[in-house]
């Protein structure tokens, strides 16, 4: 056997799992999802076909496009707090900065907290009736009142600093990875020739960060389009649907939340608000690979 | 090379080893007990045949250690050598149950609730349990016998224990503060009362009403359908007399909450609250008063226990007349049989065991749950829990036939009247937009074959089971 024929085999031997998983548990779900879009299916009983109708409800239903409208809002907002915090805190952490190690650990612990328990947190700092937040604005004398900033007009801005809190850290990390891998002799260079911090970082930082920014940013877009986990837990999508995210609605027409009294899932209509979902995902990551296309180019 | 190989191959027969010696056929994602487990010797089979495994599956919590023991009694005593092994599941029951019917590994008894039990049935999950009835069940659950409740098309497949009656639950030091001497029994007397408590006690972060609005459902199904069963109509919307939805009564309701939110007698923050963190709440004695289940006792006694003096009474009506029953809900199921099981016979035994008198007695002076088979409710002594004696069934409670339930376009009733409540709208178009969507949704389903809907023009909420 040709050494290549032997490290074909074993490349297929370690590919063999992730292979089948996401056959199985990816691309198998995906084919019934595209069979359902056109079916009326309460996941039981018989599936009726109905052609494009759903569809033409999805053109009508004045709820999703309300979601679509908040997850623009959602990512927008994250993505403006995040992405340059997350590079200013990468650049003053690639510094020889005391401690630094550390800090990036406390700045990466958000990511692998449970999203969960992070959101049960944030919601007791944020409640009206006795959160921190309000109970330290009120002692600071900086509100007489307390705020509700889970409220209809507050939520919004609450579920996102949440969101951004949680994602700092991890992009702060792919930054840094980026940040440390340019050349030392670029900056001792620009140093002799008398550029000062400044310039150092817009001539040399950003152009040669450029490719690993594109890839962040993408992955930045993809989960702020997709986010949805700590909104269910801090606000359900509510007040009156003001955080009701796309992926959101899309989780609770295929696992309705039980009430007490019966609630049916709707896999036929789920499965288009999810193919819908998606082409809009995929749509906007794909505009965003073909103007950021000049970004992997380093000079 | 070879080495390499070799050593791949090891490993993947060790891991295929562990997953193999990992796995059985027990789904319980917690708690699992068998009775057998505390001193039971395992019998050999050549000494005394094999007996009967039946898997029992609940997501009920609050009664696990006494279900335990019941069953390790069953365990023990029953002569037809069966045991059962009862698996508590924690959330999601009604997916797990989905899942272990499409792989083929079903518990052979499930809890049953009013939620999952049509489902259940339409997904063919269920055995009817006609055949085994006895003529002195049939009489002791007869008049629990339910259409679309236990009874589908004519089949039996569950029977009554236990049902949640619905109350307004005050908060007794906090009305006595504000000046009011008894409960509200109508929404003008509820709103009026809100403000006063709210007033005396806004400075120190009390308000008179709150309801756990970041579900809104959740929040009038435990509120508004007790108002309106109370004052002579289906608390869900649903006319019985026509056999349509009709969400005018729903939306006279609605003006009394949009005023105690205008009035600023709600919690602030009620808009995000969830069931605990309002009891919490409550508990500590923020809250004036709000509407919930028989459950609120048990919560209080072992989950937040409270100094407060507080208690339950009938919910408020429209006008302050009762002209209908407050309906029992959660009623009319417990246990179940899997159309699936190999051992449908020993799985009447146990069922035939857990629907036993002592057991059901015991199970409502326990305060599990309040008892509402006829022969129980003569027989069983009231539950010792605080507060409970507010909750017990009474002359103005009663079953409810079955509301058709359908999932319209857009967006639900208490959704739409909830925006209407914290924000603006025209009432009147909400209501017209409802009526028109449910009842769309109800011929799609009907013509679907879903169920049958039969008007009963001379259908009487305060009789509405006809009797």
């Amino acid at each position: 056997m040709s050494f290549k024929w032997k490290r074909l085999g074993e490349n297929s031997l370690f590919l063999f799992p992730s292979i089948i998983l996401t056959a199985v548990l990816g691309i198998y779900p995906l084919f019934w999802m595209l069979r359902y879009m056109f079916y009326d299916y309460a996941g039981y009983g018989e599936a009726l076909f109905v052609g494009l109708d759903n569809f033409r409800r999805l053109m009508r239903d004045g709820l999703f496009w309300e979601s679509v409208g908040n997850t623009f809002m959602f990512a927008g907002g994250k993505l403006l707090l995040t992405l340059p915090l997350s590079l200013l805190l990468a650049v003053i952490l690639n510094g020889k900065l005391r401690g630094g190690s550390l800090l990036r650990g406390i700045y990466f612990m958000p990511t692998v907290i449970s999203t969960a328990v992070i959101s049960v947190v944030f919601y007791t700092i944020f409640n009206s009736y006795n959160g921190m937040v309000n109970t330290l604005l009120v002692k600071l004398h900086l509100i007489s009142q307390p705020v509700d900033w889970l409220g209809p007009k507050h939520a919004m801005l609450t579920v996102i600093l949440v969101a951004v809190w949680g994602a700092v850290g991890n992009y702060m990390l792919l930054f840094l990875a980026g940040l440390q891998s340019i050349p030392q002799d670029l900056y001792e260079s620009a140093s002799i020739d008398g550029a000062n911090a400044g310039r150092r970082f817009l001539h040399i930082t950003l152009p040669m960060l450029a490719p690993v920014a594109q890839m962040v940013m993408m992955l930045a877009i993809i989960a702020s389009l997709k986010g949805y986990e700590s909104i269910m837990v801090i606000t359900e999508g509510g007040p009156i649907g003001k955080t009701e995210v796309m992926y959101l609605y899309l989780y609770k027409l295929l696992f309705p939340v039980s009430t007490g009294s019966p609630v049916a899932q709707q896999l036929g209509y789920g499965s288009a608000v999810g193919f819908a979902s998606a082409a809009i995902v995929g749509a906007i990551t794909g505009l965003y690979f073909f103007l950021s296309r000049k970004m992997n180019k380093v000079y | 090379m070879r080495k390499k190989w070799l050593g791949l191959g090891l490993s993947f027969m060790l891991a295929a080893g562990i997953a193999g010696c990992g796995g059985n056929d027990n789904n319980g994602t917690s708690d699992a007990t068998n009775g057998k487990s505390d001193g039971g010797t395992a019998t050999p089979a050549s000494e005394k045949s094999q007996p009967v495994q039946l898997k029992y599956w609940t997501d009920d919590r609050h009664d696990q250690e006494y279900i335990k023991e019941l069953i390790n009694k069953f365990n023990e005593t029953n002569g037809d050598n069966i045991q059962v092994e009862l698996t508590v599941m924690s959330e999601n029951y009604t997916q797990s149950v989905d899942i272990a019917f499409s792989s083929n590994q079903a518990p052979d008894v499930l809890r049953l609730k009013s939620a999952n039990t049509s489902e259940f049935v339409k997904k063919g999950y269920l055995a009817p349990i006609d055949g085994y009835l006895t003529d002195d069940m049939k009489k002791k659950f007869g008049s629990l016998l339910i259409d679309n409740v236990n009874r589908f098309d004519g089949k039996v497949y569950s029977l009554a224990n236990t049902g949640l009656t619905m109350r307004l639950v005050y908060n007794k030091d906090l009305f006595a503060k504000a000046g009011i001497e008894k409960p509200p029994v109508s929404l003008q007397e509820m709103v009026d009362d809100a403000k006063k408590i709210t007033e005396v006690g806004k400075s120190e972060g009390i308000y008179g009403f709150a309801l756990n609005f970041k579900n809104p459902k959740q929040a009038f199904d435990r509120s508004i359908r007790e108002i309106l069963s109370l004052s002579g109509y289906q608390g869900l919307g649903f006319d019985m007399k026509t056999g349509q939805f009709d969400f005018a009564p729903y939306s006279q309701v609605i003006k009394y909450f949009k005023q105690m939110h205008k009035d600023g007698s709600i919690l602030p923050g009620a808009e995000t609250l969830d069931i605990d963190p309002l009891r919490a709440q409550f508990a500590a004695g923020k809250i004036g008063m709000y509407l919930s289940f028989s459950t609120e006792p048990g919560v209080y006694k072992d989950q937040f226990p409270t100094e407060i003096n507080w208690a339950g009474a009938l919910a408020p009506t429209l006008d302050g007349q009762i002209k209908g029953t407050s309906e029992i809900v959660s009623a009319g199921t417990w246990l179940g049989i899997s159309a699936k099981s190999a051992h449908q016979e020993a799985a009447w035994k146990f069922m035939q065991y857990m629907y036993g008198d002592d057991v059901l007695k015991t199970y409502h002076e326990k305060g599990f749950g309040i008892a509402i088979v006829p022969s129980i409710v003569e027989q069983a002594k009231n539950p010792d829990t605080n507060g409970m004696e507010g909750f017990l069934v009474g002359d103005h409670d009663s079953l409810w036939p079955a509301a058709p339930s359908v999932t319209p376009e857009g967006s639900n009733y208490a959704d739409a009247f909830f925006k209407y409540m914290i924000s603006d709208g025209d009432l009147k178009t909400i209501t017209a937009d409802l009526n028109a969507r449910y009842n769309a949704a109800l011929s799609k389903a009907v013509e679907k074959g879903e169920f049958t809907v039969t008007p009963n023009p001379a259908f009487d909420p305060s009789k509405p089971q006809g009797e």
